[in-house]
Parts: structure tokens; C-alpha cells; sequence
């Protein structure tokens, strides 16, 4: 699941008397050919729907393999897992290694998934699994989480290939099929699987750090080190029903209503880490003196600072950075229209501070949501607390030259935490530090669509994140 | 759907003076009803099933048999369905028993529907399509909504003719086969089957009416359904642009949806009294001693007595006869646990007071919920229905059949918060009148719908002479 680093520097109007060109109409520095050949791929990567229980990702996985295959790798390299995330659903995970002559060091392993969230039709402008290139931007489900990264690397690798290139390291890419649900291909890769995904440091593309406002002004490259921990609850409300025509005075579905506006209301108590306070430092340089640069330099200063801390968090580009997160996302009730509901469910989701039990979380939310509702974690996914992963200086130094290639030294990189958890967090678990680097990029907030209506990614952040995969492969494997 | 008033209550002393004989059935007419009844019964006349026209024409052999001319007996196959229910080759009975002479008055219609709601028979303790008898008690899917209803009409109108009796004014059945469902056949009956059924003065619906008695054996009353509210199925929908549900928007679709539910939840309509349900309270007054008939005859001195009214209302014996009712039934938001939603939609079902247009419901839920996020709009295109007005010969009738049978069962007119086939008939100018003669133990018995449906064996015989007293009653004088 991607998250895009959510930063809009609040700077003052007299800041950007000088208009910053936009981006999105810089022409790309990847080569026509490789621009035709990375947009065939990714075409037919968005048009396959690998949404949980369509059984689709096999294909999705096929489809990479026979690009690899085509670009010379040997077919013994390439490995095609077929496993089951959710209960039904068939689904796959492909392993490739490119094997280094002569390796000198331990591996690198690159991380992505091939799975997409659901998107409906009668949601969305267009057909979500039509692909759509229209006012600089590509468009379908997966565009910017996280199609656009798996076909990044793997045209990064086609390309370092026919150019000759030959690691000093082993190269293995690790595709998952379903990291948006059960997360079990990171699971299997990191446990089971861990012979071939074994690496000193992982690169994850689920997690593209750089952005720009809508003033066109670099808001920086957030490298991902840590992440909150993900862990569903289900909120249910239990009566004995009976009858739509004769309406009891208690009612499921009221009962829970009025545990969401509870939950709506609820705050928890903010929090800072290592790596929060080492983004909150890049923020509030960014921001300057502006009130959420003074905000941010009040909660540092005193971390018991709740109403700082409320203030930003209540600003929408921190939203999630300050503390544990929950919010309801589905709902669930009753069997007839005409039967008062015997059963009220809803599908609370929270983004917990690393090191938080979410068993704590757990009876917090009880406590504000009363006897009447029954609280349990989602079975299918039990959320583990993961370790900080130190910042490697090497990879440091090659995001930040990869980046600031294509959008110059205002575009500062530094390290973030992440409001949610992605396949990264079971390697990060297993002692794998693993690093989100993707060199994809957008306007924010505008671009920020993953997982919602019209997912899309600039033309240009596309085809640019071939080039930057492509250097830091040749940085961080080639010399 | 069978709605046989809940009343509870009603400690009458049961009558001290030796009873007259009870008018009974012969021998063979009791086996001759049995039979007919477990033939129906055993007859999963369940949407989907496809078994309704077989049972149309068998009641339809029944009649020929019984002398009734061929001519004026129809089997009317038709279709129904919807998304919801499911489709079915369903079929309607219509049989048209002609009055001896120039009639004195437009035909009585006798109305009942054939199917049955499901049951399965994992979740009953005897196979829900054989007809089972224990304990002094008939089990079956329909034995009380509403085969006996079928029955009961049938085998009168059959004992009448062997009698000799002949009515002085059309009697007309129609019995359809979808009321569980879409009442598609109500509404054809109501409209091209109309000239069919000889454009009837008003009807008697078998599948309304019917009383009870108390678990210690006293009289608890029964009703006359003259009215029912109307049934309209109303979508809340709020529509969000979503995003990721590690970064929380300030608005959500289902946090302005749990607003507007509560807002409904604290909602109550403004209490309504119609002819019937007046009529109905006057009744239930007497038998109230305490603060629920002090609510009552406050409310009935003075209508606009709102407290009262809320007081009668939250009575449980009361719930949904003082005004309109809309509660939520359903939910469904969101697609993705991980993902803000992008569409929160609640079910509203509402039982509108009689009279009252569901359009204007519609508008005081978009009132009530009073957010611009939140659209209202209507699940279906019920019109309004309407209650139908008490007629002296028809509430004469009726009330003299059962106090015949039950000496001193209080009897009173009564509005049913559901919906039947009765409501194309009244909002096409035809009064409709429930006027079963079943009786029940109350509340033990209420199973319609239900888990192990039942029926006290002698109430299905006392139903057939309920019938044959209406009909002399009301076509025969």
C-alpha cells in the first residue's frame, strides 16, 4: 500500500513571487524507446484487475516474467510461488534473482506487490482496469500503488541488462500478491522463502517519497524507516431483531452509531520517535516560521505538548504522524430490509505507534465504545510491532543523488515514518531493514488517490522512475 | 403476510352462562377439510418453487368438484420477481359463484394468496412441507399464514352450495400467488383482472383478521383489519472521495451517516389517529386498566395529547399504531478495510400512517437528517394506502360469526403495520376488510414467518363455519 509523503510546506505567499515551473511538463530523460516499451508493459499491467479473490495475479506474475525472460534473463532465475492470502484467494508471489558473477557483497533485495485494492466501475469516471493516458497523467487502479514501481524496476533491470551492466551483488526481486489484504507472500518471503530472499537491506517501490505542492515547490523525498503497525478491529452490535414494523426502542444499528460517533470524537495521546523527530526536524526547516514550522519546533522542544501536537495532526499534511490513528472504513448490517437488524458491524481500521501493543489500542477503543459493542481484532491479520531501521548512509547517498537528478537540491531527502504498514514490515521483522525509495512522485494533495477514486501518476513520474531505479542499482550494485 | 393483532391482554371473565351449541362441521366435512388442508399444506408453494399453479388448480378441481361450473373457474398463470425475491411461474384462482336471480348488490370478493415464505428443514422440527399433528396442534410453512385461510373459504363456499344455499349477490375468490413477494397478482387483480372479478363492492380478506386466545384460556379478542400502513423502503447515501485509511479525512461517508441515523433514532413522527385506529384504542381502553389505558383515553379525549401518544407508542403491545415508523435495517459502506469509503448506505424501512403520501415521508426524512451529504432517496413506488371505512353490515357480520363461535370475544377494528394484497384494492376506490375467523393462543403461537409454524387443529374447523356464517350473513339475506 502506497503512501506518498504527505508534505505541503505551508510557505508564505511572498515566498513564491518567483513561479516554479510545473513538473509534470519537464520532459522525461528516459529515451523514446524505452518510453514506448515501459508504457506497453505497464498498459497491460494495470489491465489485468488483481484485486483480491479474482485470481488474477498469476497473470500479473507471468506477465513480468515473460518481460525478464524476453530481456535475457534466464528462465531458471524466475520463480513463480503460487499461494493463498485471504481464504480463496489464489494468488502468487514471483522471485528473480540476477545473479552476480563474482557477488562481493550480500544481496539487495527489491520489494513490490502485484496486487491492487478494489475499485468499482460505478465509482470511478472510467473503467478503474482500463488503462488511460490523458492530461499528463496515467491513469487505472494500481497507477501510483504500485504498478507503476513494479514495472519500474523490472524496466530499470531490462534496461541496466541490455546495457551490459553486471552486478557486483546479487539482485533479487520480490513481487508479492497480496500485500493489500493478508500480506502473506511478505510472510512466506521472509520466513519460509527467506533461502531466496535472504539480503543485506531492502528497496522497497511501495512507498514513492518525493512531492511537490500545488505551487509546483519540491516538498522533499521522505525515505521510509518505520512504520505504524496496521491491525483491524471489527465493532459489532448484537439483538434479537424481529419484525421492521414494530421497531424496538434498542436497535443494533443505533448502538453502533453511536460507538462511531465515539470513535469519530476520539484522540489518542500523540507520540514521537527517532524517526518522527528526525521528520519532524526537515519539516519544520521546511516550513520555516510559518504557524506549523512554530508548532512543530514547540512539540520538539516538549513532547508533552498536547496542543501542539493536536494542531498538527489536525493539519492535513501530517495527518497520522503525531499518534495511533483509527477510522471506520466499512459497515455491515442487518439481513432484510424489512427485519430489524440482528447484527451491526463495522470495520474499524487503525495505524498504530511502532512499539504501541495493540492490544492497549484494543482497550482504549472498548473503553470509548462501550458495553454494548463487542470489539475483536480481524483473525485474518494479527498487526506485529516492528523495529526502527536505521538509515543506511549508502543508501542515503545514492536516493538522494537519484533524486536530486531529477528535481534538483530543493528536493530534500530525509526519514520518515510510515501511517501504514506494507510488505517491507515483515523483512523489517525478520531483521531485514528495508528502505521505501521509489522514485515516483505527484502533486499533493491532488495525486494522492491510492486506494481511492481515479487513482493516476504524472506521465513523467512514470517513465522517470525507470532512470532512477536504473541508478540506484548501478549506485548500490555496481560499484 | 399474516397479521393477527398482538393483543395480549384482555382478562374477561370467561362467560359463566351455559353456551349455546356451537354450529360445528359434519364428520365428513371435518375429513374433507383435513384433507384439503394437508394436500395444500404439503405443497411448497415457496417463490422460486414453481408449485403455486399446481396448487391453484387443484383448489380450482376443488370447486368443480364441489358443483361449481367450469366456466367460472380460472387458473391465471403469471409471473412474478424482482432483484430481491427471486422469480417464480406463479399463478392466481379466480372463481365467480353467481347469484340465483338479478343480484341485490355488487359482488363480495373473498381474498386469500396461495404461497407460502420460505422454511428450511434444517431449521424446523418437522418437515416444514408435511403437515404434522401434535399436541392438538396443526405444524406446517402456511398453516396460519395462510392455507387455513384458503381452506376455510373453499370448504364454506362448498358446504354452502351442497347445502343448498344460494347466495343473493356474486361472492368472488380471488386467491394469488406472489403476496409474499411482489403482490404482482393483487395489483393485476386490481386492475385487468378487475371485470373478472365483476368490479366487487368491497373485499374480505382471509389473509387479515382472526383473534386469539390467553395461554390461561380466556378471551385475549379479535380484530377486523380495516386498515394497514404503507410499506416504503427509503436509501440513505453518502458519497466521500475517500483515500487511505492511514491518513483520516476530516469528513467521512460513514461518520455523516452515523449523524443522520441518530438523528432518525431521536426523530418521532407526529402521532395520527384515523376511524380505525380510534375505533381500535376505544376497544383496547376498556381492556387497560392501568397507566397504558390512562395514555389512551388521554390521547382519545385529546388528540393533540403528544405525550400521551409517545406513551401509547412505547407500550410494546402499541408499537406502530400512533403514527409513522422508519427505522434503518441495513448497512453497507465502504470496499476495502485499508481504504477511507468511498459510498455509506443505511436501509430506512418505514410504515407510513394510512393516507399519508410516501413522497412526503421522503421529504421529512431529508428534514430530519438536514445534511446536504446525506441523499434520501425512495427503494420502490408504493403509493399510499388507504384505510378502508367501517361498514355496519361488514363489522355486524363479522362480529356476530365470532361471537357465535366464542361467546363475549371482544371484537374490534384494527390497522396492521404491514402490508398485504389488500392495498391495490383500497388505493383503487375497493374497501378491503380482514375477516379471518382463525384463532390462535397469543403471543405463543405468533409464527408466521417463523419457526415451526402452527395452528390449534380445531381452529381450522371453526374457520370453515366462520366463513359459512359471514357469507349467509352478508350475501344470503
Amino acid at each position: 500500500m502506497r503512501r506518498a509523503a504527505l508534505l505541503l510546506a505551508c510557505l508564505s505567499a511572498s515566498v513564491s513571487a518567483i513561479a516554479a515551473p510545473d513538473p509534470r511538463t519537464i520532459p522525461t530523460k528516459l529515451d523514446p524507446v524505452w518510453q514506448a516499451k515501459t508504457r506497453a508493459v505497464f498498459k497491460q499491467a494495470i489491465e489485468i484487475p488483481t484485486v483480491t479473490g479474482r485470481g488474477q495475479v498469476p497473470k500479473m506474475a507471468q506477465l513480468v516474467a515473460d518481460q525478464l525472460t524476453a530481456g535475457g534473463f534466464p528462465a531458471s532465475d524466475i520463480r513463480i510461488l503460487p499461494y493463498e492470502g485471504v481464504p480463496g484467494d489464489k494468488t502468487a508471489a514471483l522471485i528473480f534473482r540476477w545473479r552476480a558473477d563474482h557477488p562481493t557483497r550480500k544481496p539487495i533485495l527489491l520489494l513490490g506487490h502485484m496486487d491492487v485494492v478494489e475499485a468499482k466501475r460505478e465509482d470511478w469516471k472510467f473503467d478503474p482496469f482500463q488503462f488511460r493516458e490523458e492530461g499528463g497523467y496515467f491513469y487505472g487502479r494500481g497507477t501510483s500503488d504500485m504498478k507503476n514501481g513494479d514495472v519500474a524496476m523490472t524496466m530499470a533491470m531490462l534496461k541496466l541488462k541490455a546495457a551490459g551492466f553486471k552486478p557486483n551483488r546479487d539482485i533479487i526481486l520480490f513481487l508479492s500478491g497480496d500485500e493489500e489484504t493478508m500480506g502473506r507472500g511478505a510472510t512466506l518471503g521472509s520466513t519460509e522463502w527467506r533461502n531466496l530472499t535472504d539480503a543485506e537491506f531492502g528497496l522497497n517501490a511501495d512507498g514513492g517519497c518525493a512531492s511537490y505542492d500545488r505551487g509546483f515547490r519540491p516538498l522533499g523525498c521522505g525515505i521510509s524507516t518505520a512504520e505504524k503497525t496496521f491491525q483491524t478491529y471489527f465493532f459489532t452490535a448484537h439483538n434479537p431483531g424481529g419484525h421492521s414494523s414494530r421497531p424496538r426502542p434498542d436497535n443494533a444499528i443505533y448502538d453502533l452509531a453511536d460507538a462511531l460517533k465515539a470513535l469519530q470524537a476520539h484522540r489518542f495521546t500523540p507520540m514521537l520517535n527517532a524517526t518522527s523527530r528526525g521528520y519532524f526536524e526537515e519539516r519544520a526547516r521546511q516550513e520555516g516560521d510559518s504557524p506549523l514550522g512554530q508548532q512543530i519546533r514547540r512539540w520538539l522542544a516538549d513532547p508533552n505538548d498536547g496542543a501542539d501536537a493536536d494542531a498538527i495532526e489536525a493539519n492535513p499534511l501530517e495527518v497520522g504522524l503525531t499518534r495511533t490513528r483509527c477510522v471506520a472504513t466499512m459497515l455491515q448490517a442487518g439481513h432484510a430490509d424489512n427485519a430489524l437488524p440482528q447484527t451491526a458491524r463495522a470495520t474499524v481500521n487503525c495505524r498504530i505507534m511502532p512499539g504501541v501493543d495493540p492490544k492497549t489500542v484494543q482497550a482504549e477503543l472498548q473503553q470509548l465504545a462501550g458495553p454494548k459493542i463487542e470489539i475483536v481484532p480481524d483473525p485474518n491479520y494479527i498487526g506485529r510491532p516492528t523495529p526502527v531501521s536505521p538509515l543506511r548512509p549508502d543508501v542515503l547517498k545514492a536516493v538522494t543523488a537519484a533524486i536530486q537528478r531529477f528535481h534538483g537540491p530543493g528536493m530534500h531527502v530525509y526519514p520518515v515514518m510510515q501511517t501504514g504498514a506494507s510488505d517491507g514490515s515483515f523483512f523489517r521483522a525478520a531483521g531485514i531493514p528495508v528502505y521505501d525509495v521509489d522514485g515516483s512522485w505527484g502533486i499533493s494533495p491532488d495525486d494522492e488517490r491510492a486506494h481511492g477514486l481515479d487513482e493516476r501518476v504524472p506521465v513523467r513520474a512514470m517513465y522517470d522512475d525507470v532512470l532512477h531505479w536504473e541508478m540506484l542499482l548501478r549506485d548500490l550494485a555496481g560499484k | 403476510m399474516r397479521h393477527i393483532a398482538v393483543v395480549l391482554l384482555a382478562c374477561l371473565p370467561a362467560a359463566a352462562l351455559a353456551a349455546p351449541a356451537k354450529p360445528a362441521l359434519t364428520a365428513a366435512q371435518r375429513a374433507a377439510t383435513h384433507a384439503m388442508f394437508e394436500h395444500v399444506i404439503n405443497t411448497p408453494t415457496v417463490i422460486g418453487r414453481h408449485r403455486v399453479p399446481e396448487m391453484a388448480q387443484y383448489v380450482a378441481d376443488q370447486f368443480k368438484a364441489g358443483g361449481f361450473p367450469a366456466d367460472d373457474v380460472h387458473v391465471l398463470p403469471y409471473h412474478t420477481g424482482s432483484a430481491t425475491t427471486g422469480e417464480d411461474d406463479t399463478a392466481a384462482l379466480i372463481v365467480r359463484w353467481r347469484a340465483a336471480g338479478t343480484p341485490k348488490a355488487r359482488p363480495i370478493m373473498l381474498m386469500g394468496h396461495m404461497d407460502v415464505v420460505e422454511a428450511k428443514r434444517e431449521d424446523s422440527t418437522t418437515d416444514p412441507f408435511v403437515l404434522t399433528e401434535k399436541d392438538g396442534y396443526y405444524y406446517g410453512r402456511g398453516t396460519i399464514d395462510m392455507k387455513d385461510g384458503i381452506v376455510g373459504i373453499t370448504q364454506a363456499m362448498i358446504n354452502l352450495k351442497a347445502a343448498g344455499f344460494k347466495p343473493k349477490r356474486d361472492i368472488v375468490v380471488l386467491f394469488t400467488g406472489d403476496e409474499e413477494t411482489n403482490g404482482i397478482g393483487a395489483t393485476n387483480g386490481a386492475t385487468e383482472w378487475l371485470p373478472l372479478l365483476a368490479n366487487p363492492e368491497y373485499g374480505l380478506n382471509a389473509d387479515g383478521g382472526g383473534g386469539g386466545f390467553n395461554p390461561d384460556g380466556t378471551n385475549a379478542g379479535f380484530t377486523m383489519q380495516t386498515a394497514e400502513k404503507t410499506f416504503a423502503g427509503y436509501t440513505l447515501t453518502v458519497r466521500n472521495r475517500g483515500g487511505h485509511s492511514s491518513k483520516p479525512r476530516k469528513d467521512n461517508a460513514i461518520y455523516s451517516l452515523a449523524h443522520a441515523l441518530d438523528k432518525i433514532e431521536a426523530y418521532r413522527f407526529t402521532p395520527m389517529q384515523s376511524e380505525t385506529t380510534r375505533a381500535y384504542f376505544s376497544a383496547r381502553e376498556k381492556m387497560e386498566k392501568g397507566a397504558l389505558g390512562d395514555a389512551m383515553r388521554a390521547w382519545l379525549a385529546n388528540p393533540n395529547d403528544g405525550a400521551a401518544a409517545d406513551a401509547v407508542e412505547a407500550s410494546e403491545s402499541e408499537v406502530g399504531l400512533t403514527r409513522t415508523r422508519c427505522v434503518p435495517t441495513r448497512l453497507f459502506a465502504g470496499h476495502a478495510d485499508n481504504a477511507l469509503p468511498q459510498l455509506a448506505t443505511a436501509m430506512i424501512n418505514c410504515r407510513i400512517f394510512p393516507g399519508i403520501d410516501p413522497n412526503a415521508v421522503k421529504a421529512e426524512l431529508e428534514r430530519v437528517v438536514a445534511d446536504p451529504e446525506v441523499v434520501v432517496t425512495r427503494n420502490d413506488k408504493y403509493v399510499s394506502s388507504i384505510s378502508s371505512p367501517l361498514r355496519p353490515d361488514v363489522t355486524g357480520a363479522y362480529t356476530r360469526a365470532v361471537q357465535t363461535l366464542h361467546p363475549g370475544m371482544p371484537v374490534f377494528p384494527e390497522m396492521s403495520t404491514g402490508a398485504s394484497d389488500a392495498r391495490p384494492f383500497r388505493v383503487a376506490g375497493i374497501p378491503v376488510y380482514g375477516t379471518n375467523g382463525g384463532w390462535v393462543v397469543v403471543p405463543i403461537d405468533f409464527r408466521a414467518h417463523g419457526k415451526d409454524e402452527r395452528l390449534p387443529v380445531e381452529s381450522l374447523y371453526d374457520n370453515v363455519v366462520h366463513w359459512q356464517l359471514m357469507l349467509r350473513d352478508l350475501a344470503g339475506k
